[in-house]
């Protein structure tokens, strides 16, 4: 899974065009989209790696994204607390909400538990506007600090830690562990019937899922210096989804594709106002309907197919004339 | 010695259906116990209670390997040494049948020491799957899945091995390779065995000792031999007019 | 507290209609329609469109609504819904996506103000010394009309003998000659009737706006998950408690908290008893 020679030459690739491109078209503009694409990439990784690996998809994302972010947001601006600090808080906040709410839905099938998470994201919409005195209500927390006052050196702190966590989760759904989160997407009762406590494998995929996701949080927070429920919304948690669909279901690194594709898709569209989001529903249902390997992950097996073939070829030696 | 399991008045009720009626029996190490059975006699729902899949009903014993199981989640249990197959051929689907073996090993005993992988290949190659590592589960024959549960079970290194129906689906030709299989393994591993099935020949011949049920209470137990010329039990298949029996019991005798 | 009574009855009436349609194609087709709300701020729009700008009278225009979104229920199940249905998460999200899709046609078609759906009755009656407006009576009189005869329906019809028997064995079903994709569609032509239905009586004293399927959505899955999927007597049981549940949590803490019962109300009863109170099939 992503491991060999090329795949590796690929991923570098990607990271040098990512870094190259604000130093080539220097842009404010474009900083900001790179920024925003990398984040949502963090998003919608740490969804695949949970569900896309287990099958389970989860509806709710966006909780851990808005507990992380409004951790950062209360640590900013109410205790006055220095922004990187909140990189750490935001991720434990996460952790607590996904044991929270993970220990007691997790045992149920698919399509409950999807929705048991977005019922959890749209309770904790609800009581952020329900305690706006306390939250801000509609407009949220405002006047966060930055973390990085460049622009583009928060950008490539960003890129970096999209790198990190990429690199991270890779690892694990290569190692025993994702095998056994693999397997649990095969056949849950089988799986404990080989004696893998299968709980426990969900709640830490979650766990970990969260944990990042909440990062993510922190981090658009101290970009954006705003926290508004809106991070709650389902929007959020379907724009996610539909990320990885682009990107291509458990494959991990496909995610980061859709992600940006899924952004300069928005940023393209802008200019047809109204209809965006009509443009964006519409696209969604192409995509389930043609695209369920999605487009990225897909993409770049061909085009890897395409390079070892070459290479492979060009290492044979002698003469490719038919032998007589 | 101590036998490997003790089970005493296993009993469990569905509603108002007394599927499992006073089981108890008793497996020493090293045997081949055979379960036998027309169909729903309760012998799967015997499997999914020693193996915690389903909770008897208060007052059952279930002791393995000196320790009592009740109660106990079913991914311990597996883990304390108990492997078992299914009816149904049930392969983790998206993994190659490398993988399937290696997450069978990872449960349990079997992940300790050695390189899972290595371990994998050669249980692969004991079972006749060698040069099949790399193949997607769902593509592989029903006899080549039911060679893979073996293998799969088999990784986590049980003490006790349950098989449900294992020649269930296949052809004769297939069954006796199976069945040869069964009895390497059981020779070489020093594997305890216990063996549902309802195809009688190929079950008698690896077969120390025989269980019969019959709606849910054990009728006979006993040697393939005694068993097969059991009056209950002839009755219980005749009874049914389950067409295995008659010149299938004549043959084994 | 008269008050109370009536309020929380009209609420659970607008409700229970929105949830029977819900675990009725549930139970037949196993779908969960995400879509489901959609067709209720159909029927709404619907009964605006043919009486402000069509200029039919009322009932006509009523009728008329809860048709052509029956109509437009079946298409979505022949066209989004049926080949999805192999996985049930799939449905979800193909659904979900035609809800955001209606969502946007509307908000391109009507923008995001508030619309006006007239009501049927718009004098004031006075019960006990309580004032209630006509329309909310009328809703509750029409629900309970309306529930109950698809209650007869099923249980006195061969059509609804046909539903039942699908609901509890699809295949031994189809193995009878029962056309299970003739009775999908017919479900589902019920189950988005009796939402539009819901939406043109509920029109009139909730807001008609774009984005009001997310709601009725949410809510009507808190019912059928507490009342148990499937079962039609537990979803009408559950109506009344969320019903009742938000009106009391309204008048006596505040209506800003009204929203989060049915959601709270679904993550504790899938975290406590993921059967709900009638249901026969468990969520794991």
């Amino acid at each position: 899974m992503f491991t060999r020679p090329v795949d590796v030459a690929g991923a570098a690739v990607f990271v040098a065009v990512m870094a190259l491109l604000p130093l080539v078209f220097p842009s404010n503009y474009l900083i900001g989209v790179l920024t925003v694409s990398v984040l949502y990439g963090i998003w919608a990784i740490t969804w695949d790696f949970m569900s896309g690996l287990t099958g389970r998809e989860n509806f709710g994302h966006a909780l851990f994204i808005g507990v992380g972010a409004y951790t950062a947001g209360f640590m900013n601006t109410t205790f006055g607390i220095n922004g990187w600090w909140s990189l750490p808080a935001s991720m434990v906040m996460a952790v607590l909400f996904a044991l929270l709410i993970g220990l007691p839905t997790l045992r149920l099938k698919g399509p409950y538990f999807a929705l048991a998470m977005l019922s959890g994201s749209v309770i904790m919409q609800r009581l952020m506007l329900i305690f706006w005195e306390q939250t801000g209500g509609e407009e949220g927390l405002n006047g966060l600090t930055p973390l990085i006052k460049s622009q583009i050196g928060f950008y490539y702190f960003a890129l970096a830690t999209l790198v990190a966590i990429t690199v991270l989760l890779l690892a694990l759904a290569r190692s025993h562990f994702g095998l056994i989160l693999r397997a649990i997407r095969g056949d849950e009762a089988t799986c404990q019937a080989a004696g893998i406590n299968v709980t426990f494998y969900k709640i830490a995929s979650l766990v970990i899922s969260a944990a990042f996701a909440g990062a993510g949080g922190a981090m658009y927070a101290h970009y954006q210096l705003q926290v508004s429920p809106q991070l709650f919304a389902v929007v959020t948690s379907i724009t996610i989804i539909t990320m990885v669909y682009v990107g291509g279901m458990a494959s991990i690194y496909g995610p980061v594709g859709g992600a940006i594709l899924l952004v300069l898709l928005t940023e393209l569209l802008r200019n047809f106002g109204e209809w965006r989001l009509m443009i964006y529903s519409c696209a969604l249902i192409l995509i389930l309907f043609f695209l369920p390997g999605g487009l990225v992950a897909p993409t770049w097996r061909r085009i890897r197919a395409a390079l070892t073939a070459r290479r492979l070829a060009a290492a044979v030696p002698v003469s490719r004339e038919p032998s007589t | 010695m101590t036998a490997l399991l003790e089970v005493a008045n296993l009993n469990k009720h569905f509603g108002g259906l007394h599927a499992v009626k006073n089981v108890s029996l008793t497996v020493e190490r090293g045997e081949v116990v055979g379960i036998l059975g027309p169909n729903g006699a309760g012998k799967t729902t015997v499997y999914n209670l020693l193996t915690g899949f389903i909770a008897p009903d208060a007052g059952a014993r279930i002791v393995f390997q000196g320790t009592s199981v009740l109660g106990l989640a079913p991914y311990r249990i597996a883990a304390s040494g108990i492997s078992r197959t299914f009816q149904l051929c049930r392969p983790f689907v998206g993994l190659s049948v490398l993988e399937n073996v290696i997450v069978g090993a990872l449960g349990s005993r079997g992940a300790d020491g050695a390189d899972l992988e290595a371990r994998a290949r050669k249980l692969l190659a004991q079972v006749g799957l060698a040069g099949k590592e790399g193949v997607p589960v769902e593509v592989l024959s029903y006899g080549d899945q039911r060679r893979l549960e073996i293998a799969r079970a088999l990784a986590a290194r049980p003490a006790l091995l349950l098989l449900d129906e294992p020649f269930a689906g296949l052809g004769s030709s297939e069954i006796a390779d199976l069945s040869a299989l069964i009895r390497r393994v059981h020779a070489e591993e020093g594997l305890t065995v216990v063996l549902i099935e309802h195809k009688l020949r190929e079950f008698m011949r690896l077969v120390d000792r025989v269980v019969a049920l019959d709606f849910g209470e054990i009728i006979a137990a006993g040697s393939p031999e005694e068993i097969v010329r059991h009056p209950a039990v002839i009755e219980a298949y005749i009874g049914r007019d389950d067409g295995a029996t008659s010149s299938e019991a004549s043959h084994a005798a | 507290m008269l008050e109370i009574l009536i309020v929380g009855a009209v609420s659970s009436a607008i409700y229970a209609m929105l949830a029977v349609g819900f675990t009725l194609i549930f139970g037949v087709a196993r779908v969960l329609n995400l879509a489901h709300g959609s067709f209720y701020a159909l029927g709404a729009y619907g009964a605006y469109v043919l009486t402000s700008q069509l200029k039919l009278p009322l009932l006509p225009a009523a009728l008329l609504s809860v048709a052509l979104v029956a109509l437009v229920g079946v298409v979505i199940e022949r066209v989004f819904i049926r080949p999805m249905r192999k996985s049930q998460l799939a449905v979800l999200m193909i659904t979900l996506a035609v809800a955001l899709v209606v969502e946007q046609a509307l908000f391109l078609t009507f923008g995001s103000e508030y619309r006006n759906v007239p009501a049927f009755i718009d004098s004031k009656f006075t019960i006990g010394g309580v004032n209630v407006a006509g329309a909310r009576l009328l809703a509750l009189g029409v629900g309970i009309v309306v529930i109950g005869a698809l209650w007869l329906f099923i249980q006195r019809t061969r059509y609804g003998s046909a539903i039942l028997a699908i609901s509890q064995d699809p295949q031994a079903a189809q193995y009878m000659g029962i056309p299970s994709d003739r009775v999908f569609s017919v479900v589902m032509g019920i189950s988005a009737a009796l939402a539009a239905t819901a939406g043109i009586l509920a029109g009139p004293f909730l807001t008609v706006q774009p984005t009001m399927w997310l709601l009725p959505i949410v809510k009507a899955f808190a019912i059928v998950v507490v009342g148990g999927l499937g079962s039609i007597p537990g979803s009408i049981l559950a109506a009344l408690m969320l019903g009742y549940a938000e009106t009391i949590v309204g008048y006596t803490i505040s209506t800003s908290w009204t929203e989060i019962v049915s959601v709270l109300a679904t993550l504790l009863m899938l975290m406590l008893r993921p059967a709900g109170i009638f249901g026969r099939r468990a969520a794991f």
